[in-house]
């Protein structure tokens, strides 16, 4: 079965890995998902398939066929990061880093989506991304700062 | 400290003494090396440009683009991966199980039932004790498969249940079946200072309260897990810990392999939260499966597992009974707590915070550990006294509302101006300036005769709590400071980065000693085997124990370089210094450190850094914290509308980092006041919220503004580097201050927590 991930086409056999999680991590080596909760109540696990926001961990792979999937190791343009991981970097919203590539992929999908998000609408949007070590009040900042036009600058 | 130890720099090793140190509250007497030489201190005054700034930390850009490799992420040639079976009951006994029929599945490679490991890794045991524990184990060439044959395994399992006590009550019931062989209680530990009936008796107002805090999991999202490989005798280990040499110790010991032959390696993980201090389980399994089956075995708990038997903060029931003076002058503390441990853990009860934190000449806590057929404790984050201050702030608040004195005005009338349980000084201690400090930027208006609220629907209220915490770190811990021959400089210690940012701050300490510049300078951690010893990450130690290690390693490497120096500039040691990655003669610039290593070509620049013992005074992180919320009285949902926290742990080595771990702690504090719980079922035994669902911890959308900040300043009487530890200080008061504007939105206390919606509309309705 064959899908894009990152740009690039990619061959994954669904019967090995059930779910787009399993597929991407253990079949492609792609280990910026994470494994956490395993029940789509975490985050950890969030990429994105033809630009929606899914828990890769309750996503089939059989389902992913012809889709295109980002994940984290996909924002960056070639060497150049992402505004929203340069701006988590100067912010420091990553404190252990488990669910930042999660965290980025919701920030990004959202300023797509709104690009001048309220603080609130921001939290809203962010609820799916559980942080155990609490770096939401940076995460906001963060993407305040992208959705504000300062890039990356704190 | 003698004029030995702070004369000139001599390479001379130190000796070893007998002193007392402290561990999380507790003191106990050991042999610690008393280093040769420590530098003098850095004080307030002491000018350091690169300690005290923020620098980014350095491994971000691992974290935000998926680099960062989680023990999850390690995959070795040919790894297999291992499922743990664990029991479905509270109590009860193992009489079969279908070994074979798990053997027959596919992909599975090797099983493991009761009896089949060592007894000293306490796996796999007939007897059950807790839903949860581990009666089998399977190894299969994939997780699904893994999975799979753990099913049918499980599925074939019978079990003799027997009766069980799961709830503190249901423990110490007259009939209450047998939780552990030697009783279901422990002794009364009793302290005691002054004379408490004498306290009561000279009171003018006695409140007595009794306040119930709930198990909270620790719920770090990477889960623990081990991957383990065996290459002959030698066994190595890549484990999300908080201690890798307590790993080593623990899987050496367990399967009766040498230290030297086991190596413990960890670089990113996700969280720890107290949890991970030691081998487990899954450890354990990974390496017994691997040494049998000589491949690569993988073994993570799943979140079940994960939210079931990887540690909790133990529930408490404490009885407060609080004595004072009409003018708030305390004359009595006396707290009876109740703390259902599981079917094990440490006793670092509620107490400690009671004698601690407030002046006052008669205390009594009595506290008695109750064992219950539940998955053991872990430290969490502050361990008791997250849990006593619920309790010791409550009782505060009620009592100045009783009183109608300002619960601020209350806490500096009662200020500990020395450490009274131990009888010592404070190294440093600025509480009082946390409180006005808090009181400024929170815009504090007592709470005594405040003009009725306008009449709306949602309440407002706000509250105000404080914390003390033992944060003075000590020894053993040890650290290399290496110049490489380009002048780039490694920091060498064994210790542990779990998201705190050890790693930058340890870079920082050493550059700052080096006069190196930041960018040259790597810190090394996570290895056992080549990099020297530390201790855990726990107790918010590794700043205070490891730092001041590398400082003095830093320096030795310096004063290293600059003998180097003085003999290629031909100029006397004593005219050098450095500055920038460079040497410079009479404060002129007049060699760059990768010339002067260059020219040194392989000659080797080392300094060796110990941790010294501390001064015989108490050192310990306070804070206070002033929160708002609003209460729907109709649906009984508490918001929290914002957060004030002011600190004092000495000197801040990356206020940045610093302000992180105080959002965390606060954070967490958010959950345990308004949200986590354990729930057990009473009559099955098993945790019916294992999952992140049912458990809740805040969201983005639960986080209030928080406005979270250290006072300025050092504190040279700790140690050298006058930096005391500030991980778990932010989490002790956030509950209590939460509750308290909860009883001043409502009029009413509720003394339990979370504070549910229930809990609140229970409370209004009495």
């Amino acid at each position: 079965m064959r899908f894009t991930v990152n740009g690039s086409p990619r061959d994954v056999d669904p019967a090995r890995s059930p779910t787009l999680l399993a597929a991407l991590r253990d079949q492609l080596g792609i280990t910026g998902p994470k494994l956490s909760c395993d029940h789509g109540e975490c985050g950890a696990c969030t990429v994105r398939l033809d630009g929606e926001l899914v828990y890769a961990c309750l996503s089939l792979t059989a389902a992913c066929e012809g889709t295109q999937v980002q994940t984290v190791e996909g924002l960056a343009n070639g060497n150049a990061l992402h505004p929203l991981q340069e701006s988590f970097i100067t912010h420091d919203a990553a404190q252990c880093g488990f669910c930042t590539p999660g965290q980025l992929l919701a920030a990004a999908t959202l300023l797509e989506q709104k690009p001048h998000p309220t603080d609130d609408e921001i939290r809203a949007a962010m609820s799916g991304n559980l942080c155990r070590c609490g770096t939401y009040p940076k995460i906001i900042a963060a993407i305040r700062a992208v959705a504000d036009g300062a890039g990356g600058a704190p | 400290m003698s004029e030995k130890r702070k004369g000139k720099h001599t390479t001379k090793r130190g000796r070893f003494v007998q002193t007392v140190v402290e561990v999380e509250g507790r003191t106990e007497t050991r042999v610690v090396e008393l280093p040769a030489f420590e530098p003098p201190p850095w004080t307030a005054a002491t000018p350091l440009t690169i300690v005290g700034t923020s620098p980014l930390r350095v491994d971000a850009a691992e974290k935000v683009t998926g680099r960062a490799r989680y023990t999850a992420d390690i995959v070795r040639p040919g790894m297999l991966h291992a499922v743990i079976v664990r029991a479905p009951l509270a109590k009860g006994t193992v009489t079969a199980m279908d070994l074979d029929a798990a053997r027959a599945m596919p992909g599975v490679r090797a099983v493991m039932g009761t009896g089949d490991a060592p007894a000293a890794t306490r796996l796999f045991r007939r007897d059950i004790s807790y839903a949860g524990q581990p009666l089998a184990a399977v190894c299969a060439e994939s997780l699904d498969a893994a999975e799979c044959a753990a099913r049918v395994l499980a599925t074939s399992l019978r079990v003799d249940a027997a009766p069980h006590a799961v709830i503190v009550d249901d423990a110490i019931a007259p009939d209450a079946p047998l939780v552990r062989k030697d009783g279901n209680t422990t002794a009364p530990d009793v302290v005691e200072r002054g004379d408490v009936a004498r306290g009561l008796a000279a009171a003018e107002v006695t409140i007595t309260r009794e306040y119930r805090t709930p198990v909270a999991l620790h719920s770090a999202l990477e889960p623990h897990g081990a991957v383990c490989e065996w290459n002959g005798e030698h066994l190595t280990v890549w484990e999300s810990t908080q201690g890798i040499f307590r790993v080593r110790s623990d899987v050496a010991k367990a399967l009766t392999v040498p230290q030297a032959k086991v190596r413990v390696l960890k670089d990113y993980m996700g969280g720890g939260f107290g949890a991970k201090n030691g081998a487990g389980a899954h450890t354990y399994t990974a390496a017994l499966f691997a040494r049998q089956l000589g491949a690569p075995v993988r073994c993570i708990n799943d979140r079940r597992a994960e939210q079931t038997d990887s540690g909790n903060r133990p529930a408490t029931v404490q009885k407060v009974t609080i004595a004072a003076r009409r003018d708030g002058t305390l004359t009595a503390l006396v707290l009876d707590a109740l703390i259902p441990l599981g079917i094990s853990g440490w006793e670092g009860g509620p107490a400690q915070i009671f004698h601690e934190l407030y002046a006052c000449p008669n205390v009594r806590t009595t506290e008695i550990c109750v064992y219950i057929n539940a998955s053991g404790m872990q430290a969490f984050r502050g361990p008791g006294y997250v849990e006593g201050a619920f309790a010791l702030e409550g009782a505060m608040n009620a009592l100045a509302r009783a009183l109608q004195i300002d619960p601020v005005a209350l806490r500096l009338k009662n200020l500990a101006t020395r450490d009274e349980r131990a009888n010592r000084e404070f190294s440093g201690n600025r509480l009082d300036e946390c409180y006005t400090e808090g009181m400024r930027r929170f815009g504090w208006t007592s709470t005594v005769h405040r003009p009725p609220p306008t009449v709306t629907r949602v309440k407002h209220g706000i509250g105000v709590a404080a914390q003390t915490w033992p944060t003075g770190g000590g020894p053993p811990s040890y650290a290399d400071v290496r110049i490489n021959s380009d002048g780039s400089v490694d920091v060498l210690a064994g210790t542990q980065d779990l998201g705190t940012g050890a790693r930058t701050i340890l870079a920082q300490i050493a550059a700052e000693a080096l006069g190196a510049r930041l960018d040259t300078v790597r810190a090394v951690i996570g290895d056992t085997e080549r990099l020297p010893y530390t201790g855990n990450s726990w107790g918010s130690m590794t700043t205070p124990s490891v730092g001041p290690a590398v400082r003095m390693a830093a320096e030795e490497a310096k004063a290293r370089l600059l003998e180097a120096a003085a003999q290629m500039l031909d100029a006397p040691v004593e005219s050098l210094s450095t500055n920038d990655s460079q040497v410079l003669l009479d404060s002129v610039v007049a060699l760059s450190f990768s010339d002067l290593c260059r020219k040194l070509g392989n000659v080797h620049i080392v300094g060796h850094g110990s941790r010294g013992p501390n001064p015989e005074l108490a050192i310990v992180t306070v804070g206070a914290q002033f929160a708002e919320v609003e209460v729907d009285p109709e649906t009984g949902v508490v918001r929290v509308l914002r957060v004030v926290a002011v600190h004092d742990a000495g000197r801040i080595i990356n206020p940045a980092l610093a302000e992180s771990q105080l959002h965390g702690g606060i954070i967490q504090g958010i959950g345990y006041a308004l949200f986590e719980e354990r729930h057990i079922d009473r009559a099955r035994g098993v945790t019916l919220n294992a999952n992140l669902h049912d458990y809740k911890i805040p969201t983005m959308a639960d986080v209030p503004a928080i406005d979270a900040s250290f006072l300025d300043g050092a504190d040279p009487a700790a140690n050298h580097i006058g930096a005391r530890g500030i991980a778990e200080p932010p989490i002790i008061p956030t509950a209590p201050a939460i509750a308290a504007a909860v009883a001043d939105a409502i009029g009413v206390e509720v003394c339990e927590i979370p504070l549910t919606p229930w809990r609140v509309l229970t409370a209004l309705a009495q």
